[in-house]
């Protein structure tokens, strides 16, 4: 089922690299129509699942991993009509293609452990998967910062300086979209320490493995906390001592970098606690 | 009816010269009424822009037209005729369209492809009409070479890029900043290349302009010639930059004024906000090292230079393709201007067959004197109407005949079988519009009323406008 929206994504993805080579007004407007058909059909395929399963499926990694591509094609959209730039979306697209590839491959929703019952457990999740989707975004919008940055200071205004909004809206945008992030990665974080202290005490007696498990240094959530670590300095560095700009920007993109481990690897081979 | 086309442009003539024929400094209506007066055109419409000078007319002797224009310049402007004799150019015919069509395009510009030269042959074109001095041909040209501009600067990238360095530096702060709206410039040093910088920056809706220069005399001479500008003494010059995010040095000094020791402490105070430093000066006033300096934009005016030969060779590339464009337009308007060539011969014909109607309903009204006017009025109209059906198919086949023979021989064929005396105008039957056709024009009103060459019986000539003139006539006729 979410092979019908990784096709659309891959459609969306061809339009806006057209529109992003060739300054097709055409082809921009066609990709932002076929992103919008995808984040329909991708709503349409995550209500489905909702309905099989009895919840949202995010509990297993790979539904999660549908749930957080979908987040970010909304998130994305959203900016997108907020500051009428397109040039973003070639950046944003292929991430959706590669990540929805997983699921797409990987059908069916994980069955949900009954450990993970509760409005906690849902309000941990997607506030981490929102989190995910607001990085991304301040990754790529950090990547085309430092893209134009580098062509204004080499003083060769080429190919991304006719087609990027200016630094200081770049700028804006990935303080924006971390700070946004970074709330959500803290409320994430937080509530799922609060589970895990109710979970341990009911689950973890009853000798869970995973619930054991849940401590500092599991990997996923030792790499969480390096994630709010990373963004906590960048948001204290831009304000404090005038990180803005560059260096902002590859903070973001470090900062993602290590939420697309957690998201992917992590989840997959490395966690002892959230194999669910 | 014949274009013809005088001017003097930045092609021809030195800057100085230009301004003695500028058009413009007595108002463009003076110089079409004083146009009218001189009676050489049929239609007029006067472009007068710093870079050009021309006047477009349309008139029945190509031949002379030329001649009488050039001394209409003379004696408007008060030049003597060997001073411009050497300037002036002239066109008659479809180059007319052609300069007209370059012109609009911002091919003929100095800077080729600037946006403002459409702006101006749109005013010159209002102006005559206005002044009630553009016609039929005229209006159509002048709408044509609307189009053309139009279609050059939408399917060509021929405007696209900064080409002077004042607006490389604005296009490269916008990319930098987003907008020019509140952002603060400072400008070191009191000469006037940072002087009309600062003035480009400000015309873009910078908020605050600070001269600062180490004579405070020279800063606030520069501060109040540009208007709403400060000066500052050379000791605030640090404070000024602390404030700034634009920096434009142009002091003669001749050696660097800010090390990159300085401006690094500068963007440590200023926690890294983003300046951008156009030094203009040469030799330069910045250290080029101060580039290297993180969030700090350094261009000299070698820099800007660079992207304005660049931003030109490509605009260069693009004009090929705008030329291909004006060639488009000017077939269009060849095919307009032919199918024209027929106007006479429609009204004639039309006029004729009205002439019979009339003439018949003369002869038959002791007839149809016994009928009630209600009666009398649906004959006339029944008639009127039998009249029209006749010449509708007609009127349309000479309207679609493409090439000019075609037209020649219909026309000729049409003159002999309904012998159409003169081939080109008829007696008219109402004697009050009853204007010498092919006289010139004596001044400004007739000008406009000729917007329908021959005179014609007010519903012929409105049919005959309505069919075969594809405008919008921008003016009622005056009443005579």
């Amino acid at each position: 089922m979410n092979a019908v929206p990784l096709a659309l994504y891959s459609a969306a993805l061809v339009a806006y690299v057209w529109h992003f080579a060739r300054r097709s007004v055409a082809a921009g407007r066609a990709a932002t129509t076929l992103l919008v058909f995808a984040a329909l059909a991708h709503t349409f395929v995550v209500g489905m699942q909702t309905m099989e399963a009895g919840h949202v499926p995010m509990t297993g990694p790979t539904s999660a991993i549908s749930t957080f591509v979908w987040l970010l094609c909304l998130a994305y959209l959203y900016t997108e009509m907020m500051t009428d730039e397109r040039a973003m979306g070639v950046f944003i697209t292929p991430l959706l293609v590669a990540l929805q590839t997983i699921p797409a491959f990987r059908p069916g929703v994980e069955d949900r452990a009954a450990v993970l019952q509760g409005p906690l457990f849902g309000v941990h999740v997607s506030s981490l998967l929102f989190a995910y989707a607001s990085f991304a975004l301040a990754c790529v919008i950090g990547i085309t910062y430092v893209l134009l940055f580098k062509e204004i200071k080499a003083k060769h205004l080429g190919f991304f300086y006719a087609r990027l909004p200016s630094l200081q809206v770049l700028d804006r945008m990935n303080h924006a979209t971390v700070g946004i992030g970074w709330i959500f990665l803290t409320i994430g974080i937080a509530v799922g320490a609060m589970w895990a202290a109710q979970a341990q005490g009911t689950y973890g007696a009853a000798g869970d493995p995973r619930v054991q498990a849940m401590h500092l240094l599991d990997p996923k959530i030792f790499v969480a906390l390096v994630c709010w670590f990373v963004y906590s300095f960048e948001l204290f560095a831009a304000r404090r001592i005038g990180w803005g700009g560059r260096r902002a920007a590859y903070l973001s993109a470090l900062g993602f970098a290590i939420v697309l481990l957690n998201l992917v690897p992590v989840s997959y081979f490395l966690t002892t606690s959230h194999n669910f | 009816m014949h274009l013809v086309l005088v001017g003097i442009s930045h092609r021809t003539a030195p800057v100085d010269l230009r301004e003695r024929v500028d058009f413009a400094t007595r108002g463009l209506p003076a110089a079409l009424q004083a146009l009218g007066t001189r009676a050489i055109a049929r239609e007029a419409v006067v472009l007068s822009t710093c870079n050009r000078a021309e006047i477009y007319i349309a008139c029945e002797d190509a031949a002379a037209a030329p001649d009488s224009l050039v001394g209409f310049i003379t004696d408007f402007h008060g030049v003597s005729r060997s001073d411009i004799a050497e300037h002036v150019y002239d066109a008659a015919g479809l180059e007319v369209a052609r300069h007209l069509f370059r012109v609009s395009a911002g091919l003929d510009s100095l800077v080729v492809g600037e946006p403002q030269i459409l702006g101006q042959v749109k005013e010159a074109h209002t102006a005559a009409v206005d002044a009630r001095t553009a016609g039929p041909i005229l209006n159509r040209l002048f709408h044509a070479s609307f189009g053309v501009g139009k279609r050059v600067r939408t399917e060509t990238r021929i405007g696209s890029g900064a080409v002077s360095i004042g607006y490389a530096a604005v296009a490269l702060a916008r990319k930098i900043f987003g907008g020019m709206q509140g952002r603060s410039v400072v400008v070191v040093g009191a000469g006037e290349m940072g002087k009309l910088t600062a003035l480009h920056m400000k015309s873009q809706g910078v908020q605050r302009v600070t001269i600062v220069s180490r004579t405070m005399s020279h800063a606030a001479r520069t501060a109040e010639a540009i208007g709403g500008a400060s000066a500052a003494p050379w000791d605030e010059l640090d404070a000024a930059l602390h404030a700034s995010d634009i920096v434009i040095t142009a002091t003669g000094a001749s050696a660097p004024i800010l090390t990159k020791a300085h401006i690094e402490s500068i963007m440590r105070r200023r926690r890294n906000r983003p300046l951008f430093v156009i030094d203009i000066a040469v030799p330069r006033d910045v250290e080029p090292a101060a580039g290297e300096i993180e969030q700090v934009f350094l261009y000299n005016i070698d820099d800007l230079q660079a992207a304005v030969r660049e931003n030109l060779a490509r605009r260069g590339g693009e004009v090929a393709r705008a030329e291909a464009i004006v060639a488009e337009e000017i077939d269009k308007f060849e095919a307009w201007l032919r199918s024209r060539g027929a106007v006479p011969t429609i009204v004639a014909l039309r006029q004729r067959f009205e002439a019979i109607r009339r003439a018949e309903l003369e002869r038959l009204d002791f007839k149809l004197s016994s009928l009630s006017a209600d009666a009398r009025a649906r004959v006339d109209e029944v008639t009127r109407l039998l009249v029209e059906k006749l010449l509708l198919t007609p009127t349309e086949q000479l309207k679609a005949a493409g090439d000019s023979e075609a037209i020649a021989a219909y026309t000729d064929a049409l003159n002999r079988l309904f012998a159409l005396t003169g081939g080109n105008t008829v007696e008219s039957a109402d004697p009050a519009n009853d204007v010498e056709p092919s006289a010139p024009v004596a001044n400004v009103e007739p000008l406009a009323a000729s917007n329908v060459e021959p005179p014609a019986a007010s519903n012929v000539e409105a049919l005959a406008a309505s069919n075969v003139e594809p405008f919008t006539r921008t003016r009622p006729r005056s009443p005579r």
